[in-house]
């Protein structure tokens, strides 16, 4: 009987022992882990606040209005460009025609909308209005949409049906308006005129009609990638292809991305 | 035995827990047997002596055990059950929002940074431990070239124990030091201050030492406050693309003109707020001693300066609120007021009476002074000094300039001032003055921290209202017909005052040597912004015709800085010409603000030799 009591506790206070001695390794492994997630927050927090003084650099308006001149065709807003909201009349009841007399062959979509695609249709449409031939009424026929528009679509179909306009000077217009086609074009292909200017005459070959685009050719914008039909489906991945290295070496050239050191270079230490 | 057990212990007394360690055998048993157990017979000397002994050397034992014992138990008790003395301080995890520096950002008023602290590493040494100097040195150099290898050296053969050798490395030199591997060489993690927006807002933000001790500019003001609070960013009232706006137009127009600075400021007139200040030339916070101290010197709270035509806006002011002069009166700006050696004169005078509003559309100055004749000097004193101009302004920057007032003010004194001469101020003094004398009569303290949305604004009326609306229309028409056309923006009702004073050089007033400046407001029918721009030494140049006056140089500027600001502060477009502006804008130079009336413009047509360029330098001639 003795002898079980004294085992009873023996083994109670070797069971007590051994937890405690695990529970306090556990918990100098939690503190060394604690300690450590400190050091890496203490850090994060240190290149939080570099990424912070970098970006307030970068976005410095001096620097950005130098690079905003040589590499974007927008000016600084003028008064005259803004309206008050009661200076805008509204619109007269008697001046909406009514929806049926709206002619069939042009859909009341915006006239920007040229890549139909899900995604570059709004690209497109943001960077259009900056080329000033796209509308022009002279070069440019719409094609027809299918008829049928009577009834209002929902806008993903009506994105897909609307009429692809196109210059026509082109001989061909029937496989151009194969709205898949301009999926291809990545946004890649978007980068600044400036620095796309080499690839415009690696395209040039590969899709001579591109030739015949003679308004574009001077003003042409990134877009006009995207916009521009081909003849062939063959070369566009070569213009998707010929254009993105163009995009990664633009005539502008960032400096390293040493982000700290950039910032720490520019302190002037030890003068 | 049993009766020795028996005798024994019984004398013993209570075996306290204390004994068992001390217990005593009981005594041998004696030699002479006891005859009789008798307990109450007389002691028997030696046994019972030794027992008494035993006894009382228990009773210490016990005590001085007990002692120790209770006293091992109490601290134990506190060690571990009240609040742990000896228990390691629990580890906690940061706070996401405290920051790692010692130092408080400054952003502007739109959250921009426009100062921060960053971290980097400085390389000390210790030359005690450095065993070969020369090998360390010169491995020390080809890992950093812009290390001169006899300084180092020099430093690492020293006695000293510690030495700097370069502070604030990159990564990259840092990683390159660190692979050298050279005993006694190590790194010390430091704080530095950084300006991304460099010297855009040098002189408002100001600098700090090596120490990251602000000398100049808001880290001076602030020192206290931006070391106590590192968390909390001081937010100033500056607007980081407004300020751009100004600087950038503000350089054109010193480049245009060759002028050797400049100032600009744009004033919120409704709380006292400094969008912008600029002065140029300005330098970069990051290196503030490489550059001429010259760059230093803050034109547009530090410099004080005579600003001539720009103070026919205070004159005026007086004028109207003294309650003596209506803006229909006429005064005489045909001939010239003689005080003592002095002679004051219009430069281009239209040898005529003229009404307040021509006065102040022509800018004459001696119409200014017959206008201050009438009112009297003390008055022009009182109102001097409640528009600030004796005292410092009060902004938040350690410079802030004590304007130069005369002392005593003598009548002669009162003329000059009335035409902006022989009182010198700074161009702050001067836009807090003119915003409370546009806004509605209410003068507010200018600040350079931005305003909490409910905060009350700290405020004091100093003109009335109606004075209020006379000075605006008066702004608007000197726009509008008079000489700071050149500042009309279309649809911003810009308003404003020529200012082209003469510098003064020593006790001569110099003749090519002028201060041009111009104050504008907008929009006129209900102001909220001043920009004012004082440009310093213009050189006249062949487009102005060789004129640097404030309507050729001030006035352009002002109109290409409205233009630009106007969108970026949301100001809505008006029609100039609608009912209900001209109503509360319209000033004819017959000082009549009836528009209607005269439609078909009847009003007296501005001779046209003075109409653009009347602010020309007015005249004092030390003769």
């Amino acid at each position: 009987m003795k002898g079980k009591t004294w085992l009873f506790w023996g083994g109670l206070i070797a069971a007590a022992g051994g937890v405690l001695f695990q529970t306090s390794y556990d918990v100098q492994d939690l503190e060394e882990k604690l300690a450590g997630l400190n050091r890496k927050i203490v850090q994060e927090q240190e290149s939080i606040q570099v990424l912070k003084a970098e970006w307030s650099y970068l976005n410095d308006p001096t620097k950005l209005e130098q690079m905003a001149q040589a590499y974007l065709t927008l000016k600084p807003t003028e008064p005259r460009q803004y309206l008050a909201m009661d200076v805008i009349p509204m619109r007269p009841a008697d001046a909406v025609p009514p929806p049926a007399l709206t002619p069939p062959g042009i859909a009341p979509l915006p006239p920007m909308v040229l890549a139909p695609g899900a995604g570059n249709s709004q690209l497109a449409a943001a960077r259009a209005p900056a080329a000033p031939n796209n509308n022009a009424a002279a070069g440019i026929v719409p094609v027809s949409a299918p008829v049928g528009l009577a009834k209002p679509l929902p806008m993903e179909k009506a994105l897909e049906r609307a009429p692809v306009v196109v210059p026509a000077s082109l001989p061909s217009s029937g496989g151009l308006a194969d709205p898949s086609r301009a999926n291809r074009i990545k946004p890649a292909a978007l980068v600044p005129g400036s620095a796309r200017a080499p690839a415009e005459k690696s395209a040039a070959p590969a899709a001579p009609a591109a030739g015949k685009l003679a308004p574009n050719a001077p003003t042409s914008r990134p877009t006009e990638l995207a916009a521009r039909p081909t003849p062939a489906p063959a070369p566009t991945p070569k213009v998707v292809a010929a254009a993105a290295p163009a995009a990664q070496q633009p005539a502008y050239q960032p400096k390293p991305t040493d982000s700290l050191g950039l910032l720490v270079a520019r302190l002037g230490a030890n003068r | 035995m049993n009766g020795h057990d028996h005798g024994g212990p019984a004398g013993y007394g209570q075996p306290g827990a204390s004994t068992g360690s001390t217990y005593v055998p009981p005594p041998a048993p004696s030699p002479f047997p006891q005859p009789t157990p008798q307990p109450s017979a007389k002691p028997r000397t030696s046994l019972a002596v030794a027992l008494e002994q035993s006894r009382y050397r228990l009773m210490v034992t016990a005590a001085v055990v007990t002692t120790v014992f209770t006293a091992i138990s109490v601290k134990l008790a506190m060690a571990t059950l009240l609040a742990g003395g000896g228990e390691p301080r629990p580890h906690v995890a940061l706070e996401i929002g405290e920051t790692t520096t010692n130092r408080a950002d400054i952003t502007d008023r739109n959250g921009n940074l426009l100062a921060t602290s960053l971290v980097t590493q400085s390389l000390y040494a210790d030359p005690k431990l450095v065993s070969r100097p020369e090998e360390a040195a010169q491995k020390l150099v080809s890992a950093l070239p812009d290390l001169d290898y006899k300084d180092v050296l020099a430093k690492l053969s020293g006695d000293r124990r510690f030495v700097w050798l370069k502070r604030n490395l990159t990564p990259k030199q840092q990683a390159a030091v660190h692979r050298l591997g050279i005993p006694g060489v190590a790194f010390e993690q430091e704080e530095r201050r950084f300006y991304p927006a460099g010297p855009l807002t040098a002189h408002i933000v100001g600098f700090t030492g090596i120490d990251n001790n602000g000398l100049a500019g808001m880290e001076q003001g602030f020192n206290k406050r931006l070391k106590e609070e590192p968390g909390t960013p001081l937010q100033l009232s500056i607007d980081l693309r407004l300020q751009h706006v100004l600087k950038k137009e503000l350089t054109a127009t010193v480049q245009e003109f060759s002028a050797i600075g400049a100032a600009g400021i744009v004033f919120d007139v409704r709380n006292g707020e400094v969008l912008a200040m600029v002065s140029l030339p300005d330098f970069d916070p990051q290196d503030p001693t490489g550059l001429n101290p010259e760059t230093l010197f803050n034109r547009a709270t530090l410099g004080v300066y005579e600003m001539g035509s720009t103070f026919k806006i205070f004159n005026s002011a007086l004028a109207f609120d003294s309650g003596k002069i209506r803006v229909s009166d006429m005064f005489d700006a045909a001939h010239p007021v003689k005080i003592g050696r002095f002679t004051i004169n219009d430069y281009h005078s239209l040898h005529r009476a003229l009404t307040v509003a021509e006065v102040f559309q022509h800018s004459s100055n001696l119409g200014s002074v017959r206008m201050i004749q009438l009112i009297g000097v003390a008055a022009q004193k009182a109102f001097m000094t409640k528009m600030g101009f004796t005292r410092p302004t009060g902004l938040e920057l350690p410079e802030n300039g004590w304007p130069l007032v005369p002392n005593p003010w003598r009548e002669i004194n009162s003329y000059t001032i009335s035409f902006g001469h022989g009182i010198s101020v700074s161009p702050m003094h001067t836009v807090a003055a003119a915003a409370s004398v546009i806004n509605g009569g209410f003068f507010h303290k200018p600040t350079l921290l931005k305003r909490k949305a409910g905060d009350e604004i700290p405020t004091e009326q100093v003109v009335s209202r109606q004075t209020s609306d006379m000075m605006r229309r008066m702004f608007r028409f000197v726009v509008t017909e008079g000489t700071g056309k050149t500042a009309a923006v279309k649809g911003y009702l810009v308003g404003g005052k020529t200012g082209t004073a003469d510098k003064q050089k020593g006790k001569h007033y110099e003749k090519n040597s002028r201060m041009s400046s111009f104050l504008g407001a907008f929009p006129m029918n209900d102001p909220r912004y001043i920009v004012y721009v004082l440009v310093d030494e213009p050189k006249g140049i062949a487009r102005t015709g060789g004129f640097a006056t404030g309507g050729t140089v001030g006035a352009p500027t002002v109109g290409r800085i409205i233009r630009q600001v106007g969108p970026l502060l949301n100001v809505p477009m008006l029609d100039e010409n609608a009912p209900e502006i001209l109503n509360s804008t319209y000033l004819n130079a017959a000082g009549s603000t009836n528009w209607q009336q005269s439609l078909p413009p009847v009003t007296a047509p501005p001779p046209s030799k003075g109409s653009t360029v009347a602010s020309f330098p007015t005249q004092t001639k030390p003769r």
